[in-house]
C-alpha cells in the first residue's frame, strides 16, 4: 500500500524526469540552431585565393556574385540568389563574394547571411588593391556593385551582369550554362 | 581573283576590329562632348564654361551610396585645394530616385561646396560610360579624358596607400602626361531604373 510519503516520492521523482527530459529536448533543439548557424560562416579570402577557387571549380557550372552590405540592390537581389542556389544545386555552384570591411564581418555580414539563410559558399573578400581582384573577375568591369559572373563547367566565363538582377534574369543567364 | 579580293577585304576588316578590341579597356568614351546641365539651385552649368581652366574634374556621386558618402570630405578638400590652382570641379547626380531637394540637402548636410548638377535620365552617365559611384573624369579644355576611375585605393580613409586622382591632377599641374589614365575601385552601381 502506497502510503503518503511514498506517493509525495513519486510526485516528485515524476516532475524531475520531466524536467530532464525538457532539458534534454532543448538541449537538441539548441545544437540544430546552432548548427544551421555554423552552415552561414563567411571565409575571409584574398585574390589568389580567389583565383584557386575559380581555377579549381570542374564539376559544375558556377555563379559568383559580388556584393556589399552597404550596397541597397545587392541586398535586394540576394533572396532570388539563395532561392536559385537552391534550386539549381546540382547544376550550378553559388559563390557570395562581400567586399565590405573583414572588420564588419561579424557586426554586419554574418548577421545579414544567417537572415538570408545563405547556406552556399560566403566569401568575405580581403582587399589590398581592388584592381587584382576586379581584374581577375573581368576587365571590362569597372568595380559596381552588385556584379555576377557566371562561368560554364570548362571554367569558361560566359556572361557579366551588372546591377540589380530579377530572379528570372539570373534564371536566364544560367540556363545559357547548363547542359540539359 | 574574287576569292584572293574577298579574303584581302576580309583580314582588313578583322584587323580593324582586332585593333579596336586591343584597345577597349573598361568602357568610357575617349573624348566628350559639351553639355548643359542644371545645379540644385536652377543655374544652368556647360562644360564650355569651364574650358579655361587646367583641368576639369568630374565626379558623378550619390546621396545615398556608403561609398559616395566616405569620400565626401575627401572630395571637398581635394576641390578647395586644386580650384584654386586653376582646376574645376563638377558633382553630377545622375542617380533616378535622388531628387534635386535631396541633393541639396546632402551638399548642405555634408559641407559639398562644389558645383553638383543634376543628370535627369542619366543622359550624360551614359554619354561618359559611367558605371558606378564615385567615379571620377579628368578632362582637358578640349575635353579629352585624361584621367579614368577612382579617387584613391579605400573606402576606408585609414587605409589610403595610392591617392591617384591627386596624383593625376599634380601630372597635369606640372604638365606631364598622367602616368596611370585608369583605376578602378568598388562602388555602387548608378541607379539608372
Amino acid at each position: 500500500m502506497l502510503d503518503q510519503k511514498n506517493l509525495r516520492m513519486i510526485f516528485y521523482l515524476k516532475t524531475y524526469l520531466l524536467i530532464q527530459l525538457l532539458f534534454f529536448l532543448s538541449g537538441i533543439t539548441s545544437n540544430g540552431f546552432s548548427q544551421s548557424e555554423a552552415a552561414t560562416q563567411a571565409k575571409i579570402i584574398n585574390v589568389s585565393d580567389l583565383e584557386k577557387i575559380i581555377n579549381q571549380n570542374k564539376d559544375r557550372a558556377l555563379l559568383i556574385n559580388v556584393w556589399a552590405t552597404w550596397c541597397l540592390p545587392c541586398r535586394e537581389e540576394f533572396p532570388d540568389l539563395v532561392k536559385l542556389a537552391k534550386v539549381y544545386e546540382k547544376e550550378i555552384r553559388v559563390l557570395c563574394i562581400s567586399v565590405d570591411d573583414p572588420d564588419e564581418l561579424d557586426s554586419k555580414v554574418l548577421p545579414f547571411l544567417k537572415k538570408q539563410n545563405a547556406e552556399y559558399d560566403n566569401y568575405l573578400l580581403k582587399v589590398v588593391e581592388p584592381e587584382d581582384f576586379i581584374n581577375l573577375l573581368n576587365k571590362d568591369w569597372g568595380g559596381a556593385v552588385p556584379a555576377t559572373f557566371i562561368y560554364d563547367s570548362q571554367g569558361n566565363q560566359s556572361q557579366v551582369l551588372i546591377g540589380k538582377q530579377s530572379y528570372e534574369e539570373f534564371e536566364q543567364s544560367l540556363k545559357k550554362v547548363i547542359n540539359k | 581573283m574574287i576569292i584572293k579580293k574577298f579574303l584581302l577585304i576580309a583580314a582588313i576588316f578583322a584587323f580593324y576590329f582586332l585593333t579596336i578590341a586591343t584597345f577597349a579597356n573598361y568602357p568610357s568614351a575617349d573624348k566628350i562632348q559639351d553639355f548643359t546641365l542644371t545645379d540644385y539651385n536652377g543655374n544652368k552649368h556647360s562644360l564650355s564654361d569651364y574650358k579655361d581652366s587646367k583641368a576639369i574634374v568630374i565626379i558623378f556621386i550619390a546621396t545615398e551610396c556608403p561609398v559616395s558618402n566616405a569620400y565626401n570630405s575627401r572630395m571637398e578638400k581635394l576641390f578647395e585645394e586644386y580650384n584654386q590652382k586653376g582646376i574645376a570641379f563638377l558633382g553630377i547626380n545622375s542617380n533616378k530616385a535622388e531628387s534635386v531637394e535631396r541633393i541639396k540637402e546632402h551638399a548642405m548636410e555634408n559641407g559639398l561646396t562644389f558645383t553638383i548638377l543634376k543628370d535627369e535620365k542619366n543622359i550624360i552617365a551614359d554619354k561618359f560610360e559611367a558605371s558606378f559611384t564615385p567615379e571620377v573624369f579628368v578632362l582637358n579644355s578640349e575635353f579629352n579624358i585624361l584621367y579614368h576611375g577612382r579617387i584613391d585605393n579605400a573606402r576606408n580613409e585609414t587605409e589610403v596607400v595610392t591617392k591617384d586622382l591627386e596624383n593625376a591632377l599634380n601630372e597635369i599641374l606640372a604638365g606631364k602626361e598622367v602616368s596611370k589614365k585608369e583605376t578602378k575601385a568598388f562602388g555602387c552601381s548608378i541607379k539608372r531604373i
